[in-house]
């Protein structure tokens, strides 16, 4: 994990610290481990990104380069603060993809309509969640641009 | 004083519907996220098994990683269960979209997709002639699909299997119906065939999860018609659907 001074590449909000672990695994592969934060709520993915509460000296002259989301959070729903990224300014052109374990047509609905930048369903079968981590984190860190 | 009766009556049935109304989403939504929160454990349980198997074999001795493979095994099971019983609770959720159907069309394509160019070599598929329905395309695929991959598996120890299908009209409804020569069940039974997770065959006999028959009754039952079966343990069984028949196609 990384101090609050290092650029982050990753953000990844995900209260089950298993599934946090299977994905810090898959990216491991790819030596980007160092560059990931793992937000185990809503409201710490906020403060991380609005740089608020004990994120307020964070680091971010580099921007993320994708945040990974999931939708069942405590606290905060991933909805909730999928809309407060994609309302501020400050915030919106971050490349935001969900991760959820849910297929299901109004999830991925709202979450469009909310402006996701992807979705993606985490498979059950572990070497599929694996290899759809891994083309996911190499798609959104290698491949994708951000405006600077 | 009939009119007061009638009003009070009225208010009651609307009392009702709207009882059961939240019943029914609550229901849907309970199953909706039982669903979801079971896959998370889940993939816990498979991933660190996996783990296990591959960064710490070395340490485990051949039982050691046979109760892996069982462990794996059986959360695949599970995650298949989940897979289902969403699929279903879905069913309930879903509009219908209804439209004129090739009937014809869609049994060949569900055919198709359950074979391939092995498989299909010791099937005979016959169909006749096939009234066109009205009804949701998807969905009705959905009951053709789960109907005919029942006959293969049902008659996957047979030399030769033989799936017949067939339609007749009868009373306002086109009755179709699927016979296959496989082991059949025994007429005994015959209630819980199409209860949901209900099985008449073990798991070692036969792989399945129980939801097939379930899916196909409610997908019937939402468009008007009704299933039943027939059958005789080693002597085949036969499947019936009837869908409504809304006007000459």
């Amino acid at each position: 994990m990384v101090n609050n001074f290092d650029p982050v590449q990753i953000l990844i909000v995900e209260d089950n610290p298993y599934d946090a672990e299977l994905t810090l695994r898959a990216l491991r592969k790819h030596n980007l481990v160092n560059e990931v934060y793992v937000a185990e709520d809503g409201q710490e993915a906020l403060d991380f990104l609005f740089c608020e509460g004990k994120f307020a000296s964070r680091n971010i002259s580099s921007p993320l380069k994708v945040i990974f989301l999931d939708l069942k959070l405590p606290k905060i729903s991933g909805l909730e603060v999928l809309k407060r990224i994609k309302s501020n300014p400050k915030t919106k052109k971050l490349p935001v993809v969900i991760v959820s374990s849910s297929k299901e047509d109004p999830d991925i609905k709202a979450a469009y309509e909310l402006g996701t930048n992807g979705y993606v369903v985490k498979p059950v079968d572990f070497s599929d969640f694996i290899k759809v981590m891994q083309n996911t984190g190499l798609f959104w860190l290698l491949v994708n641009e951000v405006p600077r | 004083m009939i009119r007061e009766l009638n009003a009070n009556l009225e208010q009651r049935v609307e009392e009702r519907t709207s009882e059961l109304e939240v019943v029914n989403k609550e229901l849907g939504a309970f199953s909706y996220s039982v669903s979801h929160d079971l896959r998370a454990p889940l993939r816990s349980i498979s991933g660190f098994t996996q783990i296990l198997v591959e960064e710490y074999s070395s340490k485990l001795d051949d039982e050691g990683k046979r109760i892996c493979s069982v462990i794996q095994e059986n959360s695949l099971k599970m995650g298949n269960l989940i897979d289902d019983l969403l699929s279903f609770s879905r069913l309930n959720r879903t509009e219908l979209k209804k439209g004129l159907i090739n009937m014809k069309d869609i049994v060949n394509s569900a055919f198709s997709e359950l074979t391939d160019e092995s498989s299909v070599k010791r099937i005979q598929f016959k169909m006749g002639d096939i009234c066109n329905s009205s009804g949701d395309p998807n969905m009705l695929k959905q009951v053709w699909i789960n109907l005919i991959s029942n006959a293969i598996k049902y008659s996957s120890k047979k030399e030769k299997a033989i799936i017949t299908i067939g339609c007749k009209k009868e009373e306002g409804y086109c009755v179709y119906q699927i016979k296959d020569n496989g082991v059949g069940f025994d007429m005994a039974y015959m209630d819980k065939l199409f209860g949901v997770f209900q099985r008449l065959h073990s798991q070692k006999e036969f792989d399945g999860t129980g939801v097939g028959l379930a899916i196909v009754q409610r997908i019937v039952l939402r468009h008007g018609g009704k299933v039943w079966a027939k059958g005789e343990v080693d002597k085949g069984a036969e499947f019936y659907f009837s869908i409504p028949i809304i006007s000459e196609i």
